[in-house]
């Protein structure tokens, strides 16, 4: 793996808490001389919040592409309209 | 753990059965408590995503009562939206924050990342989201093997820091 990849290896393992006790002490001492490996770690923490909020995003289309199938096909009319029967006795 | 519940396929057939097994009890108690389908329809959703979280993470082993356990995620999250509490709650532990609204230039981002750079993004979803086993991810997106798929998993990583971070500094111009 390039050396880049393997730094970027690093910063996860300190990130998700994966590395050792001695491999994490050495990375911090690194962290506070390289303002470079800094800015990558906040970037890259940034990167894995935007990677669940993507993946969110994408489960909740795929669960309304279910909701959609539900309520739209003929193959669950009696499903969809005992739901529907719920909110009409009111 | 769950390998069942990792592609796309398994999903839509478990959300199914979530929905016909569970949605009905929901829609009854939104109903009864004065709310609307589209109320119903959006807790109930909200849910699906906590109880998918929830499955696919070690810490929590889902058995055979996930419709008790559903239907508590639902009702908490309708008492939470009736008395309009938006803060962070939690439920037995669970972290219910579905709710935090996303930042103006981050839904700019995402949506960037969405068009431009999907492929990483998928990849980078089953690895860290769905927690799909390398072996299978490898599999699932056609790699030779664990180690190109552990390779590839990190460009994308790269790519994607380093396209926040450029993406993230032009908006901040934007508005000063």
């Amino acid at each position: 793996m390039r050396t880049s990849l393997i730094e970027t290896e690093q910063i996860e393992a300190h990130l998700l808490q994966l590395s050792n006790p001695g491999d994490a002490l050495v990375f911090e001492a690194k962290l506070l001389l390289d303002d470079e490996l800094s800015d990558k770690l906040y970037w890259q923490k940034s990167a894995y919040n935007m990677v669940k909020q993507y993946s969110r995003n994408q489960l909740k289309k795929e669960i309304e592409a279910v909701h959609q199938t539900l309520f739209r096909e003929t193959a669950h009319k009696s499903f969809s309209e005992k739901i529907r029967q719920i909110f009409s006795k009111r | 753990m769950n390998n069942l519940i990792q592609t796309a396929a398994a999903r839509e057939k478990l959300f199914i059965a979530l929905y016909k097994s569970t949605f009905p009890s929901v829609a009854g108690y939104v109903s009864k408590m004065g709310g609307t389908f589209d109320a119903a329809k959006d807790i109930f959703q909200d849910a699906l995503v906590i109880y998918y979280e929830k499955a696919i993470s070690s810490d929590l082993v889902i058995n055979s009562n996930e419709k008790a356990y559903l239907l508590g995620i639902s009702k908490h999250l309708w008492l939470r939206k009736f008395k309009g509490d938006m803060l962070n709650t939690s439920l037995d532990g669970i972290d219910v924050t579905l709710d935090i609204e996303e930042q103006p230039s981050e839904s700019k981002l995402l949506h960037f990342l969405e068009t431009a750079g999907k492929k990483c993004m998928e990849l980078l979803r089953s690895f860290y989201y769905d927690q799909v086993p390398l072996a299978d991810a490898a599999n699932l997106f056609g790699f030779s093997g664990v180690r190109s798929a552990t390779v590839q998993k990190y460009k994308c990583l790269e790519k994607v820091r380093e396209t926040i971070k450029e993406r993230s500094l032009t908006y901040e111009d934007f508005l000063n």
